[in-house]
């Protein structure tokens, strides 16, 4: 009796360890908010190219949505600061991340260069 | 009588017989290994099905194939918006290629408008003109789904902001490297359905196939499809006929061997002939394997390489 309890209790233990942290269960139930940071920004970029297509800021609004992000503009913002400072996009997605700034009212001198290379914008 | 004389040397001395133990029942051991081995597994099953079913997901880096269904149609909804922008269907069909779908990569964006039409994502006009794009971008390359009849009609111009949408006029757009059939001209059209009629142009070569033997890889048909600077195109579709028969696959289903990569298994005896349905001429010489030996002197039977190259 006593070598079942005890089997039981270590083998359930160890289960747990390894079902918790070892082997986690398979992760094709993420969601957009555990992305990898540069398949957010990626995504993010398709939405503004998206923008950039229909002009559609609420419908750009509600697909960042998927990421859960509270403040969209100041995320918007923040990415393209960011993306501008290391030069890690392609110049394409800078502008498109930049009119998107642009259209949630978060332009800031960073970002001008970027509307001055396409000529102009709205 | 004389003295009793001891017993000679070469004679050993008997060692006493051994008590027998038989007399006093062995006491019973507190402990059995058999049992503990047996609550051990039976403990390790239920311990990992118990995390399995309960434990939270790992906080690590997701990649896109990796996202639970809603959040992965929200995905390929993404990549045809950025394709309507971009129209670079190379960089598009790289995107969906990455979401490893189990089959057509097209065709999976095809299903996840389909899904997403079925529900409320189609009552807001944002997913109708999202659910637009994506199907212009599928219909025209000759893929379908259920998503196009369930859209309403499409109101002419359907597209007002991107006359002066601010990132539209870039100096110089990237040219799809594969075939380019009607992106623009379908915009002009009244309906999705008049999108599916356009013609994919003939925009690859095939380059003279060459033999290998490889005990490992036995008459295997390995197809490259490149671009003009030999770049991997994904997602290309690839058509090898026999008799009366055919088979058509993608480039690009094997990630790990290259994007524009994909492979067909041979029989014996058999000719094959192989294509782009609609982009290429066939191969000039049909294919038909036959016995090889490889440099070790193993034997094995002939495989190919066929490239298709972009033309320009």
């Amino acid at each position: 009796m006593r070598s079942l309890v005890l089997g039981l209790v270590l083998g359930g233990l160890l289960g747990l360890y390894l079902g918790w942290f070892q082997f986690p269960r398979d992760a094709y139930r993420g969601d957009m908010t555990e992305l990898a940071q540069s398949f957010r920004d990626d995504y993010a970029v398709m939405i503004a190219a998206g923008y950039a297509a229909d002009g559609d800021l609420p419908g750009a609004l509600d697909r960042l949505s998927r990421l859960r992000i509270d403040d969209i503009p100041r995320y918007v913002q923040q990415l393209t600061d960011r993306v501008i400072a290391s030069s890690a996009r392609d110049i394409r997605d800078i502008r498109l991340l930049v009119a998107l700034a642009r259209g949630l009212g978060r332009l800031t001198p960073a970002m001008e260069p970027f509307l001055d290379l396409r000529g102009g914008g709205r | 009588m004389g003295r009793e004389l001891p017993p000679p040397a070469w004679i050993t001395p008997q060692p006493p017989p051994p008590q027998r133990e038989l007399e006093e029942p062995r006491p019973q051991s507190f402990f059995s290994y058999g049992f503990f081995s047996f609550a051990l597994a039976v403990g390790l099953v239920l311990g990992l099905g118990l995390s399995w079913a309960l434990g939270p997901l790992p906080e690590r880096n997701t990649e896109p194939f990796q996202l639970k269904r809603e959040d992965r149609n929200h995905y390929l909804i993404a990549i045809a918006l950025e394709y309507e922008h971009s129209g670079n269907l190379h960089r598009a069909l790289e995107k969906l290629v990455a979401l490893r779908p189990l089959g057509d990569p097209l065709q999976a964006l095809a299903d996840a408008a389909c899904e997403l039409a079925s529900s409320d994502y189609i009552n807001s006009e944002s997913g109708v003109k999202a659910l637009r794009m994506a199907a212009r971008m599928y219909t025209a390359q000759g893929r379908g789904g259920c998503a196009e009849p369930l859209l309403p009609a499409e109101d002419l111009p359907d597209k007002p902001a991107a006359a002066s949408d601010p990132a539209a006029p870039l100096p110089s757009p990237t040219a799809p490297p594969t075939k380019t059939p009607s992106r623009r001209a379908s915009r002009a059209t009244a309906t999705l359905r008049a999108v599916a009629t356009s013609v994919p142009q003939r925009t690859f070569s095939p380059l003279p196939a060459s033999t290998f033997c490889d005990t490992a890889n036995r008459a295997v048909i390995e197809v490259k499809i490149v671009d003009y600077l030999g770049r991997g195109i994904p997602g290309q579709r690839i058509r090898v006929r026999w008799g009366d028969e055919e088979n058509v696959f993608l480039s690009g289903l094997k990630p790990e061997r290259g994007t524009g990569y994909a492979d067909f298994q041979m029989d014996e005896e058999i000719s094959y002939s192989i294509d782009m349905p609609g982009a290429s001429d066939p191969l000039r010489a049909d294919l038909i394997t036959g016995r090889c030996y490889t440099e070790s002197g193993r034997e094995s039977l002939k495989s190919f390489r066929v490239t298709f190259r972009a033309d320009s």
